[in-house]
Parts: C-alpha cells; sequence; structure tokens
C-alpha cells in the first residue's frame, strides 16, 4: 500500500455541511493515477491534505515508501525576473540537471527556453510550471489540472514521457477529461458527493503507454464506469 | 515625464498667480497685501539666487530623511510581515502610531535635538515614514501564492527570496509610494524649518512672513515646486529604469 486514505472526515472553517465524511480510499501501487470528480466535490482540497498544507481534519493518511510529496496547480507562476531556462537552471537538484534538456525537447519548450514567463502562452505555461516539478526529487506529485490549456497532441506526448521517465514514482492526476482518465490513467479515484456512499470509488483505467496496444472496447467500457460512478 | 511634471506645475502655479491678482484687482488691495507683477519680479531677480540655495539646502535634507525613511521602512516591514508576534505587534503598532500627527511632535524634537540639520532631518523623515510603512507592510506582508507555492514546497524559501518575490510583483506600488512620500519628505522638511531652524527655505519663508513679504514667500513657492518637481522626476526615472532591468515592463 503506498497511499492510504481512512476515514477522512472534513468540513471547512464557517461551512455548513461537510467535504468529506467517512472518505476512504487507497493508491496501491506507483504509476500515473487519476482524482477525478465533478467540480466542488474537494479533489483540490483532498490534494491540500495528502500534501500537508490543509490539517486539522478528522481520520489518517498514511503513505509507504512516499517521503516527498509535490502538489502543483495550473496557476503558478514563475518569478518575473528569471527566463524559462534560467528558472530550470536555478531550481532543478544537481542529481537531476542532465534531464533538462530532454524534458524541455519532449514538453516543446526549446522556443520559449529564453522568454519570461509572462510572455508565454497559457499552454506553455502550465507546460514550463509542470517540467520544473518533474526536476525535482518527489515521490507523489499531485497534478491539479496541469495540462489545462495544452493541446491533446502535445498531452498525450507528455503524459506518455512522464509514464516513460518516471515508472517507479507515483501520480495522481487531476483532471475533468473522462477520456483521458480512462486512457492513461492505471487507477482512477473518482470522488462523488458526501452524500453518496462511498465517497470514493477506485476503478481501474486502461494506463495507455507507448508500445502497448488501445482496446477500444475496454477504453469506453472504462469511461461508461466513471460517468456512472460520478 | 519631466516635461509633463514641469507643464502642470507652471499651469498649476500661474493659476494660483492669476487667482490673486484677480482677488487683488478685484478688491482693490493695496501692494502690502498682495504686491504687483513688478515687484515680484523685482523680488525675483533680487532673491532668486538666495532662495535657490536654500532650497537646495532644503532639498537635500529632505533627500536625506527620504532615504532614511526609505530604509527604516524596509527593515521595518520585512519584520513586520513576519506571522509571529514580532510581525503583528510592529504591524497594530506601526497603524496606531501612523493615526498620530507626528508634526505635533515636532516641538519636542526641537527640544531635545536643538535647532540643527538633525532635527530637520529626523522630522523630514518621520513625516513621510509612516505612509511608506504602511505601504511596505502591507506589499510585504501579502504572500504571492501562484510563485511562492513552489519554493514553500520543495523547501527553497528563505526570508531574502520571499522579501524579493513580493517586492518584485509590487514593483509599480513600491515606486509609486516612494514617489508618493518624497513630496511628503520635502512637506516635513519644510514644516521643521518653519517651526525652529536657522537654514533652508522654510526658515526663508518664516522670515518673509515675519516682514509680511509676499512676494518673498511667493518666489520660495516656485522654486520650491521647481525642485519638488524635478526630484519626482528624478525618482520616477529610477523606478522606470529598475522596472525595465527586472523586465516587469
Amino acid at each position: 500500500m503506498l497511499l492510504e486514505l481512512k476515514g477522512l472526515n472534513y468540513k471547512y472553517p464557517g461551512s455548513a455541511s461537510d467535504l468529506f465524511r467517512d472518505l476512504n480510499c487507497q493508491v496501491t501501487q506507483p504509476g500515473f493515477h487519476a482524482l477525478f470528480g465533478p467540480s466542488g466535490v474537494g479533489k483540490t482540497t483532498l490534494a491540500k491534505m495528502i500534501n500537508g498544507e490543509i490539517k486539522g481534519f478528522d481520520g489518517e493518511i498514511s503513505s509507504q515508501q512516499i517521503n516527498h510529496v509535490l502538489y502543483t496547480y495550473n496557476l503558478e507562476r514563475l518569478p518575473g525576473w528569471q527566463s524559462v531556462q534560467e528558472h530550470l537552471e536555478a531550481v532543478t537538484p544537481e542529481s537531476n540537471k542532465g534531464n533538462i534538456a530532454a524534458l524541455v525537447e519532449s514538453f516543446g519548450l526549446q522556443s520559449c527556453q529564453h522568454s519570461r514567463f509572462a510572455t508565454l502562452s497559457l499552454g506553455q505555461q502550465n507546460r514550463t510550471i509542470l517540467s520544473r516539478y518533474l526536476l525535482q526529487d518527489f515521490d507523489l506529485l499531485i497534478m491539479d489540472e496541469s495540462l489545462a490549456n495544452v493541446d491533446e497532441i502535445t498531452k498525450e506526448r507528455i503524459i506518455l514521457k512522464i509514464k516513460a521517465l518516471f515508472p517507479e514514482r507515483c501520480f495522481l492526476y487531476i483532471s475533468h477529461n473522462v477520456v483521458e482518465v480512462s486512457k492513461f490513467c492505471k487507477q482512477i479515484l473518482v470522488l462523488r458527493s458526501h452524500h453518496k456512499d462511498p465517497q470514493a470509488v477506485s476503478l481501474q483505467g486502461q494506463d495507455f503507454r507507448d508500445g502497448r496496444a488501445l482496446k477500444k472496447k475496454e477504453l469506453e467500457h472504462s469511461m461508461l464506469e466513471i460517468v456512472n460512478v460520478s | 515625464m519631466f516635461h509633463r511634471r514641469i507643464y502642470q506645475f507652471f499651469i498649476i502655479y500661474f493659476i494660483g498667480l492669476f487667482g490673486l491678482m484677480l482677488v487683488k484687482y478685484s478688491l482693490n488691495l493695496s501692494d502690502y497685501v498682495i504686491p504687483g507683477f513688478n515687484e515680484i519680479w523685482d523680488t525675483c531677480r533680487r532673491y532668486f539666487g538666495l532662495y535657490f540655495l536654500a532650497v537646495l539646502n532644503t532639498l537635500a535634507v529632505a533627500i536625506l530623511g527620504h532615504i532614511l525613511s526609505i530604509c527604516m521602512a524596509t527593515v521595518v516591514g520585512i519584520i513586520g510581515r513576519l506571522t509571529i508576534w514580532i510581525g503583528s505587534f510592529i504591524r497594530v503598532a506601526a497603524y496606531n502610531i501612523q493615526a498620530y500627527p507626528i508634526v505635533a511632535v515636532a516641538p519636542i524634537i526641537f527640544i531635545l535635538l536643538g535647532d540643527g540639520l538633525s532635527s530637520r532631518l529626523l522630522i523630514a523623515a518621520m513625516i513621510c515614514y509612516f505612509p511608506l510603512l504602511l505601504s511596505f507592510i502591507g506589499i510585504l506582508s501579502e504572500p504571492v501564492a501562484e510563485i511562492e507555492h513552489f519554493y514553500e514546497s520543495t523547501l527553497r524559501m528563505n526570508w531574502r527570496l520571499q522579501v524579493k518575490i513580493r517586492a518584485f510583483e509590487n514593483i509599480h506600488k513600491l515606486v509609486t509610494v516612494i514617489v508618493g512620500s518624497a513630496t511628503l519628505a520635502m512637506v516635513g522638511t519644510i514644516v521643521a524649518e518653519f517651526i525652529a531652524a536657522n537654514a533652508g527655505i522654510g526658515y526663508s519663508i518664516r522670515i518673509a512672513l515675519y516682514q509680511s513679504d509676499l512676494s518673498k514667500i511667493l518666489v520660495a513657492l516656485f522654486l520650491i515646486g521647481i525642485c519638488t518637481s524635478l526630484y519626482l522626476v528624478f525618482l520616477e526615472w529610477v523606478g522606470m529604469f529598475i522596472r525595465k532591468r527586472l523586465g516587469s515592463i
């Protein structure tokens, strides 16, 4: 068991209703997993609880082999005084500096390496933000809509690259896109309203990766399952 | 920038001067109350050099006081941004003290320090310090979550980086506040010279006031306006240069 959430109860201060009521779920193995659910159901809150940014909740979050959790979201920015390249060089640990060039190429960031963050398109900004997190030392990376505003082809290339480069690490990808979570993710944690029991349901995705054939029937089945459950 | 400020000053000054003349001629006031153009021009020729040096003296003290208050506001702002007790103590103290009119404390400073440079400098610094401090504390204690999140998560954040991020993100506000407080520094110095000093344009105005010589005061006001405008233009230019260097414009 890599990550286990047991009996989580949480209510925002000042809020009348519970956000989580006896929430239980687990991530059992490394890989590219998804946290899926409708808006307002608590995906970001749950991510922040796992990351340790939100405290003061009932229940237990335990992990094995996960020492360093990082959480990234799509509204982050780089400091304005550095170009993309300068920033990546500055924030990448020595041991990972050799990966910068490969990651920049895979993420299609060569053309904007010398640009300031504010001058990039939204898609380039999201890719830059994600790339700097991938260059850190982490065991679990929670990606909160990190590939929003990125076109489908580039998005697929990036996800496949992440899966190829970091097979032993754990990712929790927050997205509203049923197709992409069904296609690329290994385990899909579907988060539902606290009125439903259980509040979190775990489903199997197709875990598509390079060199593996995609079975359309099974993909459709996964998508239907997600829609029915949520 | 330079032309705009000087034009603005000339427009305001001459509107004021024509307003005075309007009052003088419409109420048929004597030259003793409001002097005519000829007398003002004559005073200008006779006292321009003397008053110009006095304004430079005042401006030098105002600039020193301004620099002093910027340094103090930066240091206290950095401490005031802290979330521990000392930070909140400084924030509350700053908000409370700024509500008190600092000019009212000026006589105490003169009693304790006499009427030399140190009193003028201290009063100038104090008058422009609190508006600066409030802005600095506000800017430096406001997290820029979209940038700071990464450094916090990767345990890279330190106080220097935090101050750098917050100052950079608010560089426009900082420049505006610094330029705005420059006028206050000039006001503070002149007020100090009014109360009890032996140099500067405020001291010269005080003597003119005792002589009921409005033409001297008008000449002094003209020179104060020109020199203050030039100082503000200089500060705006420095702010623009810094923003260009940092790539924020």
